[in-house]
């Protein structure tokens, strides 16, 4: 099928990238297929999941609702770019250590989404916690480590105890 | 008798999180091979019932980049699936029994071809009648979906004289029943890879719960030796039951065969939806009669089942609501028959707890009846009536140990009475109604009067570092982890110096299905199990150059030390070398299966399970009484799991299960030929989800490792039933169907008289 064709020129997770992509492939089969990054993921296509939840500008988008074109001039940041030299960071070390991962296939989504949420409000609470995830589905934990993950992630007090 | 523990009942690193929270893990769908893989594609049926005439492929195969397209001719083996009895073909011959019966696979280069192609596919029918309900199947004139009848299987429990008690009963209740069609939603859509080895071996990686059944049923649909096929579990993002049928590996696997060329097989969520099992429906109608102080005395009940098209792990949905019909609870008098019928429906499956959350919803409400009928708190009533070690089963088993009901019961009192001291009477809205609900469950380890036995191997090398051989699937749940602990406590080492081959056929033998809630009880044991056999041959050789008896050996941090002086030691290298060179083996092959006894076909009467979890759960609910807007505000959650091997993980599993409970009891719903995508499925999210207090009870199990029995599906069973009593207990009307959505509920507000604001 002839498609139209563009080349576009973005930042993905602090390193600049030029693409000539089709018109009509999704932000999602970019990164999955052209670009090899599979940490984030499909997990139904019509933007009901979060799994493939990218930053664009630092705002949790569904990579799947997003042509790949749309990302262009813009800065972009998934999974696999999060984690530093020295190691994990902040967010995923509190995944970690409070238990919000079993599955995993929605982690990645959940991480993105989280890190938008702390990078507006550092101390948040629960309630908006739950209204910055609530586009992501778990299927697993039913949220609570997720939470808990998500308050203790900053090292900044919480408002809250830990339940 | 609580021992110090080294790593038992921590909560130490998951095995898998560090790669999960980079991206890493890789899932079927991320795999890359070195060139890449043909795209499958399956043509479905798309009509509930009719004969094949004719299958046109021709102008599929025209297309360009199409490779083949395979049917029922193409299958060189037996062409029928089916882990519990074979009556699902993986490409329709000669009928289709539902809408999304296979009936050809498409092979190309691309996923556009593959689109196409299935375009291009038509197929010539006969249309037969159709069935969707369980009633219109067992009616004298329905169409036969399958040769042997409509009826798939019964179950019976039998024991006393209900009748004769029921006339004694103070109080008598009966209603019936009826729970959804329920979507697992599993976050990773079904996938998985597949490529031919260099010497021949189909090699297949597969999101799955039970490889070595996968192994099994593609060795024989494609008729090759065992050795030529070997099925490895990707990273899982979750089952829930449906990972336990054949869902891609069967289509990767005929296409292998064929093409000898890597294949990629990845569901839409679409496809998920449509093709894999659901959660069965059923139709409970329940008697029950207690005397004046609400001691329970009969129960009789007849249970249906809409397994749909094919039978999967119906007849176990069926067996499994029949044995736990009575709920933690002990009756004189049981008369229970359920049955498991074929419709055209979408086939029904495993889904955690097998029928016994759909049960639990009729006994709890049951119990909650004659509390109200009896005048007696519903708490009471439970603690009443609740399993006792001494306490005989529905199917005659005497309980021994670990009957932890009556100690999660009164662990929820204190939030209970509070609840009804200070929030159930603090001033609120007057159309927004409280309700405090409480539900209990009891839930057999394990499949249901069979043998389901695991293994396990454990391996130590000259060096003294020990690996751990297991076949079981983590879906998610963390048994690596678990059973990583299991190993590491029995040898004295930390979890991190455990390696582990997991869920390999090539490499792992068999370790059963992750369901049943199964594998930290039996599987667990089968790595115990061989963990004991290499400690035994490592002590025995210590013995020799520590000069003490063997029973004063411990094992601390890689050596063998002397229980009472640790720096009287031997290292596990020095000991794996000696060992070694007397010829004596340092391999060990654990085993485990829970002692059963298969249950009689007319009465039911047998030894189901070797062990039973516990739980009981209170739900506070707030009903809004003009919109039927249900929030659920909190759930204490109090199960017994005999030992919390990972206190953490266990907690995970009981919110986890909670919010699925939600979602049962108040908005999932799917309904066949309407739910096509995640639109159209209302599943809990994070803004659906209570404040939730997992306490955990350990009834210690003597035959399970450390004590441990399992949590993956009893922390489901409870919630709907509390919520679904709260709903009653604030609204002053019961809801019987499921789930309790704003229409089921607005309609109770109405009938109660709340919605016009006046009191009933």
């Amino acid at each position: 099928m002839d498609q139209h064709r563009v080349t576009i020129t973005f930042t993905l997770n602090g390193k600049s990238v030029t693409m000539d992509v089709p018109g009509a492939m999704n932000a999602l089969t970019l990164i999955r297929e052209r670009l090899k990054l599979k940490g984030t993921k499909e997990g139904c296509g019509i933007g009901e999941c979060g799994a493939c939840t990218i930053l664009v500008e630092g705002r949790a988008v569904n990579a799947c609702l997003m042509l790949a074109a749309q990302l262009d001039g813009r800065d972009v940041q998934t999974v696999e770019g999060l984690a530093h030299e020295e190691g994990l960071s902040l967010l995923q070390e509190s995944f970690v250590k409070h238990h919000a991962v079993q599955c995993g296939f929605c982690t990645p989504g959940l991480l993105m989404s989280a890190k938008a949420l702390l990078a507006e409000n550092p101390c948040p609470d629960k309630a908006a916690i739950a209204q910055a995830i609530s586009g992501n589905i778990c299927r697993c934990t039913g949220y609570q480590q997720i939470f808990d993950s998500i308050r203790h992630a900053t090292g900044a007090p919480t408002g809250e105890e830990k339940t | 008798m609580d021992k110090a523990y080294r790593t038992i009942g921590k909560s130490i690193l998951r095995t898998d999180a560090v790669d999960k929270v980079k991206g890493l893990a890789a899932f079927s769908a991320d795999i890359d091979l070195s060139s890449p893989p043909l795209v499958l594609k399956v043509f479905r049926s798309g009509i509930p019932h009719a004969k094949i005439i004719k299958i046109h492929t021709e102008k599929a195969l025209a297309i360009e980049g199409v490779l083949r397209v395979f049917t029922a001719k193409d299958i060189p083996g037996k062409n029928l699936l089916g882990i519990i009895n074979k009556d699902q073909p993986l490409l329709a011959a000669d009928k289709v029994r539902s809408a999304a019966d296979a009936v050809a696979l498409v092979a190309a280069e691309t996923e556009e071809a593959a689109l196409k192609a299935l375009d291009a596919i038509s197929v010539e029918y006969e249309k037969l009648p159709a069935v969707f309900s369980p009633e219109d199947a067992m009616a004298a004139d329905a169409p036969l979906i399958h040769p042997k009848g409509n009826q798939l299987a019964a179950r019976f429990v039998k024991k006393g004289d209900v009748e004769a008690i029921f006339q004694q009963c103070a109080s008598v209740i009966e209603r019936t029943y009826r729970t959804s069609m329920v979507e697992h939603n599993y976050l990773e859509p079904d996938a998985g890879i597949g490529y031919l080895d260099v010497d021949g071996t189909l090699v297949i990686y597969a999101s799955t719960q039970n490889p070595h059944y996968d192994h099994k049923e593609i060795v024989t649909l494609l008729g090759v030796p065992d050795d030529k096929v070997r099925i490895i579990q990707a990273t899982t993002g979750g089952g829930f039951g449906s990972k336990l049928d054949l869902n891609t590996q069967g289509f990767i696997g005929l296409a292998l065969y064929h093409l000898k060329r890597a294949v990629r097989c990845v569901y839409t969520r679409e496809e998920a939806y449509l093709a894999t099992a659901k959660r069965h429906p059923l139709t409970i109608h329940m008697k029950t009669g207690a005397d004046a102080t609400g001691r329970l005395r009969a129960l009789r009940a007849k249970i249906i089942c809409d397994t749909g098209a094919y039978g999967s792990y119906g007849i176990a949905v069926m067996s499994r609501a029949a044995v736990h019909a009575t709920g933690p609870y002990a009756f004189e008098a049981i008369d229970v028959e359920s049955l498991c019928i074929y419709t055209n429906n979408p086939f029904c499956g495993a889904m955690r707890g097998f029928g016994t959350p759909q049960i639990a919803f009729a006994h709890e409400s049951q119990i909650d009846l004659h509390a109200e009928d009896l005048k007696i708190d519903p708490l009471q009533i439970r603690l009443l009536n609740a399993l006792r070690p001494g306490s005989e089963t529905a199917t005659g088993q005497v309980l021994t140990h670990s009957v932890g009901i009556s100690q999660c019961i009164e662990a929820i009192r204190p939030y209970y009475e509070s609840a009804i001291s200070q929030w159930a009477t603090a001033e609120h809205h007057p159309y927004k109604k409280r309700g405090i609900g409480v539900g209990a469950m009891w839930y057999g380890i394990g499949n249901t009067g069979v043998q389901n036995p695991s293994t396990a191997r454990v391996e130590m090398d000259l060096s003294g570092a020990v690996t751990l051989y297991t076949g079981c699937a983590d879906i998610g749940q963390g048994s690596t982890t678990i059973l990583t602990q299991i190993l590491a406590e029995t040898l004295g080492l930390s979890p991190e110096q455990i390696n582990v081959v997991a869920a390999d056929t090539q490499f792992t033998t068999n370790a059963g299905a992750t369901s049943a809630s199964r594998q930290t009880y039996i599987s667990g044991n089968a790595v115990k199990d061989a963990a004991d056999k290499l400690s035994d041959v490592l002590r025995t050789e210590a013995v020799n150059k520590l000069r003490v008896s063997k029973k004063s050996l411990v094992f601390a941090d890689g050596c063998v030390a002397v229980a009472t002086n640790h720096e009287k030691c031997v290292d596990l290298a020095s000991l794996a070398k000696r060992i070694h060179a007397k010829g004596a083996p340092l391999v060990w092959q654990g085993y485990f299966d829970p002692e059963t006894v298969p249950l009689s076909p007319t009465d039911g009467q047998g030894i189901p399970y070797g062990t039973y979890a516990f739980a009981c759960q209170m739900a506070q609910v707030v009903v809004d009484v003009l919109t039927g807007e249900i929030t659920v505000e909190r759930i204490v959650a109090a199960h017994d799991v005999g030992k919390a091997i990972h206190p953490e993980n266990v907690k995970g599993q009981i919110c986890g299960g909670t919010a699925m409970g939600i979602g049962f009891a108040l908005m999932e719903e799917f309904k066949p030929g309407e739910t096509k995508s995640m639109k159209d499925y209302v599943l809990p999210t994070s803004m659906d989800m209570p404040e939730v207090i997992p306490i955990i009870i350990e009834s210690h199990e003597p035959s399970g490792p450390f004590g441990a029995k399992g949590v993956g599906e009893p922390a489901l069973i409870p919630t709907a039933p509390a919520i679904l009593n709260a709903i009653s207990r604030a609204l002053n009307q019961r809801i019987y169907t499921l789930p309790a959505n704003l229409e089921r509920v607005l309609d109770a507000s109405i009938q109660s008289g709340h919605f016009a604001g006046r009191k009933k």
